[in-house]
């Protein structure tokens, strides 16, 4: 359980810059995840923690010990690799014990540590299966198991879950979170799947295309406070208005051209704006409440048509066209077998929302 | 039903290959197996079963000569593998650009015909060769080095002439290595040691076991090679063979030896074959 720190790294490979003035720490004992589009860096900054490349420049602590030019073999330090890497030309037990056989430790030892942690992953009963013989999720299991038997300080995953199918995904998910709950080593969890990093996450870090990093925060207050309209649109789904800072009376409003005034909540981050700034009010489509008719106990309410359904299953999600012809996403909860008021293409809508639900961002 | 049709089917392609393999090898291999086994008398010309070209066999000689071959295949074997190891590793998970190019320069050889390859070397190795012309005139040496007709020299050609053997398995095996197993041994705690002997190793031992075989099998009967760069000093197999049939015309004493050499061959793979099994064996009980 320790502390990683990167500060000030750089790296480029043939001089194309992947990393510049790049700073992070990754809080000990933590399920921290990293989340970012493809080709944004997240895998080279966990290579770098892993040791599998060095920075151009900059420096990498591990709790309070300087690891940037300690060589990858003695970091202490696993890795739990996308493809699993597992050495095809031995068993699952030789595979997990791998890393202990390398110290010449005693066998009896070797063999109680790795059934421990076999049990742990729900595989002893196929310890002596070849590789081959094991399903994908059983695989991904035994990648696990072996990057744990030596109890490491950090445990870095590198997508780990990209090939399995989406019912084994959300159970290992939950098995990640319950193993680094026992463990309470660092976990790194690399991915560019949100609904991955929300569910395990602890502290999650979002990168953006230029491996800058956008925001930090615990799961929560990514998805409910979005620093910048990238974070905003990149996690989850979101509807953006652009418009203009405007007072009335008491409360803030933004006034978007083509719509009218908007009141708005405005977080403490952002109390220094003035009136006539340009700005973004964003909301999410789960927060709208839908009606035909207008109601009266909500603060914001606009007009629109509904262009299009797309029906989830628990949620149903409409496509409304608004009279300033902007497309705004609605999600309704599909709560009752028999909805009292069905709602059709081409019906006109209302839509309502309190404005706490609404936020402010920088244009 | 279908299976059956493809059967026959598969049956009747196969036949010309088969035709060819009994006429133009087991036919043959029966022919020097019973001539092997006949003693005909010159005075009266008439032939009997005799095991007398056996009991010849039993001359010590014909033991030193087998000896000298396997040593003489065992080097040539190590010296490819030690050559083309690193060579296959590097061209088929290291370089990035001019790969084929470069490749096809290594299994240049193997196009070329066989003895432009070993007069090559001559050329090479002779007294006012290019090797001794060249260091005469920068001053490194006084007087030639001699060098044709040495072992060193029997050895540099078989190296040359059966590397691409070697190469060629080594490198398709190398083709379809995951390089990222290395990595992932690395970030288990492995020295660079531990992961070659542990990951890497293993993995390409098929490529080596091919490699290895193919360079084997024909460098156990090898003679031209040693004839031309070692001079006529010492008689290996492929020599005594051409010996008796050619030069003596001894066909029934040739015969035996061939097919005593060839018992030996295979006596010799299957001891390999033995070993390796019993030490897997032992390895997976462990």
């Amino acid at each position: 359980m320790k502390t990683i720190h990167l500060k000030d790294i750089s790296k480029s490979f043939e001089g194309d810059v992947i990393l510049d003035d790049f700073s992070l720490t990754v809080p000990a004992g933590k399920f921290f995840a990293l989340l970012g589009p493809s080709g944004c860096g997240k895998t080279t900054v966990l290579r770098l923690i892993g040791g599998f490349e060095t920075p151009d420049y900059g420096t990498i602590m591990l709790g309070d010990k300087n690891i940037t030019k300690v060589p990858i073999y003695k970091r202490r330090i696993s890795t739990v690799f996308q493809n699993y890497a597992l050495f095809p030309h031995m068993n699952v037990f030789n595979n997990v014990a791998y890393s202990l056989q390398l110290k010449n430790l005693d066998k009896e030892r070797i063999k109680e540590r790795v059934l421990k942690v076999l049990r742990a992953v729900r595989l002893e009963s196929h310890m002596y299966k070849s590789i081959k013989q094991l399903s994908g999720g059983q695989q991904q299991r035994v990648a696990l198991a072996r990057a744990i038997t030596n109890e490491p300080d950090v445990l870095l995953l590198d997508e780990p879950l990209a090939a399995l199918d989406l019912k084994l995904r959300e159970q290992m998910l939950i098995e990640l979170i319950d193993l680094q709950e026992t463990l309470k080593t660092t976990f790194v969890y690399v991915t560019h799947d949100q609904t991955e990093a929300l569910t395990v996450a602890d502290q999650m870090a979002i990168l953006n295309h230029d491996g800058k990093i956008e925001q930090i925060g615990t799961p929560q207050q990514i998805y409910e406070f979005p620093a910048s309209s990238f974070v905003a649109t990149f996690v989850g789904k979101m509807n953006l208005f652009k418009g203009t800072l405007q007072t009335a009376g008491e409360s803030p409003c933004v006034d978007v051209p083509g719509l009218g005034l908007f009141q708005i909540y405005i977080s403490a981050r952002y109390q220094w704006m003035q009136e006539g700034a340009h700005v973004v009010m964003g909301m999410r489509p789960e927060k709208i409440w839908m009606e035909k008719k207008k109601e009266e106990k909500f603060s914001n309410v606009m007009a629109g048509t509904v262009e299009a359904i797309v029906y989830h299953g628990p949620a149903t999600q409409y496509n409304v066209r608004l009279k300033n012809d902007q497309m705004v996403q609605v999600f309704e909860q599909n709560e009752e077998h028999f909805p009292k008021e069905k709602i059709d293409y081409d019906d006109h809508v209302y839509l309502h929302w309190q404005k706490e639900n609404a936020f402010l961002l920088e244009r | 039903m279908a299976r059956r049709a493809k059967t026959v089917h598969s049956f009747f392609w196969g036949i010309p290959a088969f035709l060819w393999q009994t006429l133009f090898f087991y036919v043959p291999l029966c022919f020097l197996l019973a001539t092997s086994f006949v003693k005909r008398v010159p005075s009266t010309k008439i032939s009997h079963f005799s095991l007398e070209h056996y009991a010849a066999l039993l001359d010590p000689i014909y033991m030193v000569i087998l000896a000298r071959s396997l040593t003489l295949a065992a080097i040539t074997v190590c010296s490819c593998l030690l050559i083309a190891y690193p060579v296959a590793y590097f061209l088929a998970l290291r370089v990035q650009r001019f790969k084929t190019i470069l490749f096809a320069l290594l299994i240049l050889p193997f196009w070329t015909n066989f003895l432009l390859l070993v007069y090559a070397w001559y050329f090479l190795l002779e007294n006012n060769g290019l090797i001794n012309t060249m260091l005469l005139k920068f001053g490194f040496i006084s007087a030639p080095i001699h060098m044709m007709n040495t072992y060193g020299a029997v050895c540099c050609g078989m190296l040359y002439c059966y590397l691409p053997f070697m190469l060629l398995p080594l490198y398709s095996t190398f083709e379809r290595f995951d390089e990222r197993l290395l990595e992932a041994s690395r970030d288990l705690g492995a020295t660079g040691w531990q992961t070659f002997t542990r990951v890497m190793l293993p993995l390409t031992l098929p490529g080596i076991k091919t490699g290895a075989l193919l360079v084997f099998i024909p460098a156990f009967g090898e003679f031209v090679i040693p004839s031309l760069l070692g001079g006529d000093k010492s008689m290996y197999i492929g020599s005594v063979i051409t010996h008796y049939f050619l030069t003596v015309r001894n066909v029934s004493l040739g015969s035996a030896f061939t097919c005593f050499s060839a018992l030996f061959l295979i006596f010799f793979l299957f001891i390999l074959f033995m070993a390796h099994a019993l030490l897997n064996r032992e390895q997976k009980n462990a």
